[in-house]
């Protein structure tokens, strides 16, 4: 009984584990770099100023029943007796708009549109982005050739008529307004990674998997995408801005979906109701939040992209 | 040469696409004007019309036709019977305007401001003028134009804040006829440019601290020349060349700013055109001034890289 007790104990402990050594590895290496950009983060003024704009809208669309004072602000059934366009009072916070709704109530649902759009348009645009441009820098040949010839056409072609048709023929809904922001905004994206792919792509480690027998997809997978990500990360901050301010100009064209509480909605109810002349605090409430947002979301791509591609000039 | 045969390609590919899109995406043309109980008679008669009775590619080479000719097709929601070519004349000559105009002073402003700010790096002028101009480059346009039209509305009663002349304009002798013009144009361009001034100021900006810090500007600064001639003669001909490629991006953007401003304004140009054709469901119309603003912006492209050509030698067209 001299054995040490420990040593079959770790054994038998890593045997068991469902995480293998290497994981474990990864895992450190991970929270390592990010504790280190987070350091680098925190002192970046713009980036923790957008930061804490975009936790406070955040926290606006997730607890906006609770936040607004008058629940289901677009409902006609409870604005009924409202006063229309009635100034800022206690009662109601940023007054209310032609038809007596609360616009304080209608800016903090609004969020929850604004963000569910910049994010999920920007998703879709990413992937497609991404897919594209993985298969060309990868492939390169014929596949390069034809795929960025569709992207350049897409980047000449100038963006908001080009949104603007495809939500005419696609029809007004707010899964529509989604699609048709995701798919007019990849090409930005496919061209910054079809450069950092072809980069990435003639480093030695690539080459070195490729002599050991690794196929296209392990390669993608594991080699390339990983080098690719820092880069697509700042560049989706980035796009949400866009997808956002997107939304709010379609909504605005009226091309939204009207029966969506949205920033976009109200600022075009607003002038079509005159409201410029009349009712000043119907544009301010969505008009300063629109621009906060998108701000926010600025701020942050732009300290991001800082830390994480220190050697590359955005534009 | 290269570079035009390409844009020709280009502005056909734009014309296919075109084509295409209108005749792929749910919700065509034949069905947006048939009325509900038509009788066979009538929807043959009005595919006969909207020439919609033939087969695609026909239909395609008639389509080429027409647009080459200027004729575009007949529109839907204007007097029924009118071709889009004679609708849309005197809305592109006055969006061309409204573009340019605010393109060439954009690019002056914004040129000068990013300028002023880079040569005063980190002092109060440019704390104060990168701030400003975030805000801005933050800002729909519309969302401005709205902010303007509130201002002006409330604060300056009787100045004109929609369409582009008074209504007693006929009037007027041919001096205040055009004053008339200019007071009209004041607001909506002021509105439009605000955004593309922040854009290129934060690009001129970036692009002259890049170059500032570069070893020949200390050369410069050495062998004695004033700190202005360093800026004018060395920094800025340098400074300007990735300027000019993002104003060539940006082309697009004030069209699309432009759009959202003659909405608001009323000012009747292409983007109030396309406005009034989304409204109206007029596809032929919608699909016309699409391709008009398409190829708009490619040929402001190659005028762009034409510029870039002539500012620097070492690039070939």
């Amino acid at each position: 009984m001299t054995v040490p007790m420990t040593k079959p104990l770790t054994r038998a402990r890593t045997r068991n584990m469902l995480l293998s050594k290497t994981q474990v590895e990864r895992v450190k290496l991970l929270a390592r770099r990010g504790r280190s950009i987070w350091s680098d983060y925190r002192r970046n003024l713009g980036g923790m100023t957008g930061l804490i704009i975009l936790m406070f809208f955040l926290v606006m669309a997730v607890f906006a029943p609770l936040l607004a004072t008058h629940a289901e602000p677009n409902n006609q059934v409870l604005w009924g007796d409202n006063p229309k366009f009635a100034p800022p009072s206690s009662r109601f916070l940023f007054g209310t708009d032609s038809l007596g709704r609360d616009v304080y109530s209608l800016t903090v649902f609004g969020s929850r549109a604004s963000l569910v759009v910049g994010i999920v348009a920007s998703l879709i645009s990413i992937i497609l982005g991404t897919a594209v441009g993985l298969i060309a820098g990868y492939f390169g040949k014929i596949s390069d050739e034809i795929l960025m010839r569709t992207t350049d056409f897409f980047l000449v072609i100038p963006w908001f008529p080009l949104m603007i048709v495809f939500a005419t023929l696609l029809g007004k809904s707010f899964t529509n307004v989604i699609i048709v922001i995701g798919i007019t905004s990849w090409p930005s994206t496919a061209r910054i990674v079809r450069a950092q792919v072809l980069t990435v792509k003639e480093k030695g480690f690539v080459e070195r998997a490729r002599a050991i027998g690794s196929g296209s997809g392990h390669l993608i997978a594991r080699h390339i995408l990983p080098n690719v990500v820092p880069l697509i990360f700042a560049n989706t901050i980035l796009l949400i801005a866009n997808s956002i301010f997107s939304e709010s100009f379609l909504d605005f064209f009226g091309l939204g979906d009207i029966r969506v509480v949205s920033w976009g909605t109200m600022l075009e109810e607003a002038y079509d109701a005159g409201a410029f002349s009349r009712a000043w605090w119907w544009i301010a409430g969505p008009g300063i939040s629109i621009v906060a947002l998108i701000m926010a979301f600025y701020m942050i791509g732009d300290a991001l992209d800082e830390i994480l591609n220190p050697r590359l000039r955005r534009r | 040469m290269r570079r035009i045969l390409y844009v020709l390609l280009t502005i056909f590919l734009i014309l296919t696409f075109n084509y295409l899109l209108f005749r792929v995406m749910p919700g065509d043309v034949a069905r947006m004007v048939i009325p509900r109980h038509a009788t066979p008679q009538t929807i043959a008669a009005l595919h006969a019309y909207y020439g919609l009775d033939k087969d695609p590619i026909s239909q395609y080479v008639i389509y080429l036709k027409q647009t080459l000719t200027g004729e575009f097709g007949k529109s839907i929601s204007f007097r029924t019977g009118s071709t889009v070519g004679d609708i849309i004349g005197p809305y592109l000559t006055k969006t061309l305007f409204l573009v340019g105009t605010g393109t060439v002073i954009s690019i002056f402003v914004g040129v000068i401001l990013g300028r002023e700010t880079a040569w005063r790096r980190g002092k109060v002028l440019d704390k104060v003028g990168s701030a400003f101009f975030i805000t801005f480059y933050c800002m729909p346009t519309f969302l401005f134009a709205l902010v303007m039209l509130t201002i002006v509305a409330n604060y300056v009663p009787g100045w004109p804040i929609s369409h582009e002349t008074s209504d007693t304009y006929d009037s007027l002798d041919p001096i205040g006829k055009v004053l008339d013009r200019i007071q009209h144009l004041l607001v909506p361009v002021f509105a439009l440019v605000i955004e593309t001034i922040a854009t290129f100021s934060i690009i001129t900006r970036s692009a002259l601290i890049d170059v500032l810090t570069e070893d020949y500007m200390l050369t410069a600064v050495a062998k004695g020349l004033r700190p202005r001639n360093v800026l004018k003669k060395h920094a800025m001909p340098n400074a300007l060349l990735p300027v000019v490629t993002v104003v060539a991006m940006n082309v697009g953007w004030i069209l699309s700013g432009s759009i959202m401003i003659e909405v608001i304004f009323g000012y009747q140009g292409l983007g109030w055109l396309t406005y009034e054709a989304v409204l109206g469901l007029d596809y032929p119309l919608l699909q016309t001034a699409f391709m008009l603003e398409a190829v708009a912006v490619v040929i402001a492209n190659l005028i762009a890289d034409i510029a870039l050509f002539k500012l620097d030698p070492r690039l070939k067209l």
